[in-house]
């Protein structure tokens, strides 16, 4: 380990690559390739009731026109449902083309083949779709009521129904001495990675194989899905997932309908495409066509004693999974446990129901329902602090999960299966360190003297638990060639995370070589077949300890024939930057390379290094070249398969300044501590940071979707959805602690969505601080914030009691009263 | 999405229902529309010819005038579909005399669908409310051409204007339906024309699908 690359903030090897325009992205592979579009529903809700294509067809350069009517055995059938869960009652997925109905604008009704996307298009735009509109479903409270239903055999549009519960809640909420309910909303956003969707897919005729390019998350599934559609072997399919320009969790579905739909066609047209065909999503149809998140309804109840503690916990949710439920309830699951955070909630009962909508579907989105589930409890947390007239930031430590608790078992199910326990932290640090890092002691002289000069400022903090690294398992391959070089290969994808960088430092250590001379291939089922996918903040963690363990099945073997060469017993020697050597005696020494041509015995000589491979015996001579028990080359394969997720975790804190006038909201300070254990490479997890906490201040300032009530996106194109500039997103100030996980041979922790976790709920709290009054639903527009200003005015909207004078700490209040004596006792004002 | 609005009018209220009722002044009115074709009592099919500068698309839809109660008030209830998407629109229009003249107010609800609905909508609601006013200036204009002014109003061929305000149906066999024509605007008139038709609430599809086919375009110039 001499190298030590691990915990060095190295330069990201794709970087050269990427920033000087070498990427090749899916639009960047064949160029030769016929090309398809789609004629997409108008409509929200509908019947279709005929579709005409003459005038299409009769576009000089269209190959093919398909309607499901076209499909063609398990093709014709429904999308798989990837991840079936017994509470999802009522599951629905699409079909690749409408079959007879529409249930979002957006969904594909009609594919067209050209000879270039421009005919293609111009041929789309020529199809006569006849539509029968239904009464559209849109919005949660439409869904609840159940007055139509998005499908006609789940007429109250409720998917899944769950309840997770520990303890006897509403006696321990009975019993409490103070009880609040809080009605909670936020809004829908969406991935938004600036590659949109895309697949290119070739069928080579003569070996009777294909092979799909796709930005995918997650391309051995998508690699399965086709062949299974296809009715293909799974040898004679290969699946490559490119520079992929963002996934932030839309690419984890599959496949999609264009995947498998591109995949047929290129099979089915084979002879009038030899170069395949490939389609590019554009932005318009990534909007009304993907996958959005976050949009939830929440109610809290809860019951706690005088010093802040949780007694009961009682949260209901309203989930909109859109039209469809390709992806199961991972969402609406994940809020459900993961908003517990770092805290002992006392008894906790969740139940949640995921509803229809005539919408485009609901599926991970960086944060992946955890950023729902820490609104609703640093909501409640901020409300029972100031209930009691406490410091915000002490309710939450009465509520922590003490560093000595770990592994700390919550009593219920994640997201994987398997028990919620969380298996390291520190919080009590964690929360000392950000407190210290915000200046949150000093705050109140900040305030007044902000005050004095006629600016209104307020501070927050949120925290958070992240279940990352989820199983069930990946794998990686380490090979030292001839040459020296390292290839390694896992296959899962890369989104531009930085992986060829991590998992290189990684090998470079467990191996003993030059960073620079190892290389990575991910996503690309040529070189590694067997993978789950990039999600869940699991890339490091998984692939992370899989390279670790393959690479030190590589090194025992370097070892064992470098012993055999070198005459020595291999726990003597030692690797250092690509030389194995025995210990204290450098002079003795075999470069790796060298060991590579060992391993391989060979007849031909057909280079330098085989020449030296056919000159060498090497051991007895009345062994066999290759062992029993051996196999030629210097390389391993292994895999990593936790017993559960590993828990990262983190807290920020955030001071903002509201225009007196505009209500506009300003981030001026944004401050992070978070412990996602050892850091492989600093850099790369203060970049995933900065990026998450990017998205996170765009989800509660600036970014939502915007449907009318018949199922419209009004703001599906960058024109209106507003993605933050880097202007608008303020310098985040970082500091890490370092709590190892027991779990995993590199004590790692995932980073990846962690920044964008809290972002909601630690801006709320501080523009909440800042005016004085409640703040229950996010995002927030200045025109919201404004509107809420004169509700508060004229007393619609209840107000703070630390604001308005009202300090009551019960703890110093003679008599010690209950005051659980309104069951919506939610508004702190009404009570004196 | 909601379009609200009042426009004055200088013609009484008995003329400006009648022309706003009559086909051969809205084919002319009507922004971009070439065709519209009688399909019952107070229906016709319409193909409208939309677009910005030189990109143009033609769209077929249909409109209904229902729920007549002259010379007060009207329903029009406007459905079209084009490539770019769809739209639906109902508009109720209320008419009182005011003076020697009338004052109209629309009131329409429409729903845009498909990528115009998504991509468009942000101007529309602007650009109907500003340009409605010129809508009804034009038809005032007919109005106030008198019966043979027709021939003052660009774009229409006075050997063509017959009985104004309306202009006469092309002849047609006895029993067929009336097919109303409207003869090409200029260039320049093309694209304040279909403007206009957006201020009446069922033209809006046809001045966002002129819009997005434009982005449309400049999007794939920049590929």
């Amino acid at each position: 380990m001499s190298t030590a690359m691990f915990g060095a903030p190295v330069r990201r090897h794709e970087d050269a690559r990427l920033l000087t325009g070498a990427g090749r992205y899916l639009d960047d592979l064949g160029h030769r390739a016929l090309a398809a579009a789609f004629v997409r529903s108008p409509h929200a809700h509908a019947r279709v009731s005929d579709i005409d294509v003459t005038a299409a067809a009769e576009v000089d350069g269209v190959v093919a026109i398909f309607t499901y009517e076209d499909l063609t055995g398990r093709m014709a059938e429904p999308l798989p449902l990837l991840i079936p869960h017994p509470a999802l009652h009522a599951p629905r997925t699409a079909y690749p083309l409408a079959r007879g109905e529409v249930n979002h604008v957006g969904e594909p009704v009609v594919m067209v083949v050209a000879r270039d996307r421009y005919l293609a298009e111009d041929a789309a735009a020529r199809v006569v779709v006849s539509y029968d509109p239904l009464p559209a479903v849109v919005g949660l409270p439409a869904a609840r009521s159940a007055r139509h239903a998005v499908h006609p055999d789940v007429p109250d549009n409720v998917a899944a129904h769950l309840v997770q519960a520990v303890g006897e809640v509403d006696t321990a909420i009975a019993a409490a001495p103070h009880v609040l309910e809080l009605d909670l909303e936020i809004e829908r956003s969406a991935s938004t990675p600036l590659e949109g969707k895309g697949v290119y897919a070739r069928w080579n005729s003569d070996e009777g194989s294909l092979r799909v390019y796709t930005s995918t998350q997650a391309s051995t599934s998508v690699r399965a899905a086709v062949a299974a559609k296809l009715g293909l072997p799974l040898v004679k399919v290969d699946c490559i997932a490119p520079d992929v320009g963002g996934g932030f969790g839309v690419k984890i579905v599959h496949p999609w309908p264009e995947e498998v739909l591109v995949a047929w066609a290129a099979q089915r047209l084979a002879a009038l495409a030899p170069e395949g065909i490939k389609w590019t999503e554009d932005r318009w149809e990534h909007f009304v066509s993907s996958a959005h998140e976050r949009g939830q309804l929440q109610h809290v109840r809860v019951g706690f004693d005088s010093d802040g503690r949780l007694l009961g916990l009682d949260v209901t949710i309203w989930h909109d999974n859109g039209a469809y439920t390709p992806y199961g309830i991972i969402v609406p699951i994940i809020t459900s446990t993961q908003l517990l955070g770092p805290y002992k909630p006392g008894a906790y009962r969740c139940e949640f129901f995921s509803l229809y909508t005539n919408t485009v579907i609901v599926t991970p989105y960086r944060g992946a329902g955890r950023p729902q589930g820490v609104f609703a409890m640093e909501r409640t947390m901020d409300a029972i602090a100031d209930h009691l007239g406490l410091d915000r930031a002490e309710v939450r430590a009465v509520n922590f999960i003490a560093a000595e608790e770990m592994p700390y078992d919550q009593g219920l199910i994640f997201q994987d299966g398997r028990p919620l326990i969380y298996d390291s932290g520190d919080f009590a640090a964690t929360l000392d360190k950000l407190k210290a890092l915000v200046g949150w002691s000093d705050f109140q002289a900040y305030r007044e003297q902000a005050r004095a000069a006629g600016r209104r400022v307020g501070i927050g903090l949120a925290c958070y638990v992240e279940g990352t690294g989820v199983g069930p398992y990946e794998g990686g391959h380490v090979q030292v060639e001839t040459s020296g070089k390292v290839m390694v290969a896992t296959g899962l994808t890369s989104q531009g995370q930085g992986h060829q960088t991590v998992l290189a430092q990684i090998v470079a250590d467990e191996l003993g070589v030059d960073f620079d001379d190892v290389e990575v291939t991910t996503g690309d089922t040529r070189r590694f077949g067997y993978a789950v996918g990039t999600f869940a903040s699991r890339a490091a963690v998984m692939s992370g300890n899989a390279v670790a363990l393959a690479a030190r099945k590589v090194r025992q073997k370097a070892l064992r024939i470098a012993g055999e060469a070198l005459e020595a017993d291999p726990s003597d020697l030692e690797i250092v930057s690509g030389v194995v050597r025995v210990k204290g005696a450098p002079a003795s020494a075999i470069p790796l390379s060298t060991v590579a041509v060992l391993s391989n015995p060979l007849r031909y000589a057909f280079d330098e290094a085989a020449k030296a491979a056919t000159q060498f015996a090497v051991g007895d001579t009345s062994k066999p070249p290759v062992a029993e028990d051996d196999e030629p080359g210097l390389e391993a394969r292994d895999f990593y398969s936790p017993t559960q997720s590993t828990f990262a975790n983190g807290m920020h804190a955030v001071i903002v300044e509201t225009d007196p006038d505009t209500a506009e909201v300003r981030v001026l300070r944004y401050c992070v501590v978070h412990d996602c254990g050892p850091l492989i490479n600093p850099m790369i997890v203060e970049g995933q940071v900065h990026g998450g906490v990017a998205q996170g201040v765009a989800g509660a300032l600036y970014e939502r979707m915007v449907y009318d009530d018949a199922g419209q996106l009004l703001n599906a194109s960058f024109m209106d959805f507003l993605m933050p500039y880097a202007s608008e997103i303020p310098t985040v100030e970082i500091d890490h602690l370092e709590t190892p996980s027991p779990l995993n041979p590199l004590g790692i922790k995932g980073a990846g969505e962690a920044g964008v976790i809290p972002g909601s709920a630690v801006i709320a709290s501080a523009i909440e601080d800042a005016e004085g009054f409640v703040i229950r639903r996010m995002p927030i527009s200045p025109s919201e914030l404004f509107e809420l200003r004169a509700s508060y005015a004229a007393g619609r909207v209840p107000g703070l009691r630390r604001t308005s004078g009202e300090r009551t700490d019960p703890r110093t209040r003679p008599g010690h009263s209950p005051d659980n004596d309104s069951p919506d006792n939610d508004s702190p004002d009404k009570e004196t | 999405m909601r379009i609200s609005g009042t426009a004055t009018l200088a013609a009484p209220v008995e003329r400006v229902f009648a022309a706003l009722n009559d086909p051969a002044v809205l084919v002319r009115t009507i922004p971009g529309c070439e065709r519209l074709e009688e399909v019952g009592q107070g229906r016709y099919r319409m193909t409208v010819n939309a677009g910005v500068a030189s990109i143009k698309g033609s769209y077929d839809g249909e409109v209904a005038l229902t729920d007549q109660q002259p010379p007060s008030a009207f329903m029009l209830r406007a459905t079209g579909a084009g490539a770019p998407g769809t739209v639906t629109a109902d508009v109720a229009v209320r008419l009182v005399g005011e003076g020697a003249g009338t004052r109209l107010d629309y009131d329409a609800d429409a729903v845009v669908g498909g990528m115009i609905g998504g991509v468009g909508q942000r101007m529309l609601t602007g650009v109907a409310k500003r340009t409605a006013g010129e809508f009804f200036r034009a038809v005032d204009a007919v109005l106030l051409a008198g019966p043979n002014g027709a021939g003052d109003l660009p774009g229409v061929a006075p050997d063509r204007a017959g009985d104004l305000p309306g202009i006469a149906p092309a002849p047609a066999p006895a029993g067929a339906p009336r097919v109303f024509s409207a003869p090409q605007p200029s260039v320049s008139d093309g694209q304040q024309r279909w403007m206009m038709l957006a201020g009446f609430g069922a033209g809006a599809f046809w001045a966002i699908t002129g819009v997005v086919v434009g982005f449309r375009l400049a999007r794939r110039r920049g590929r």
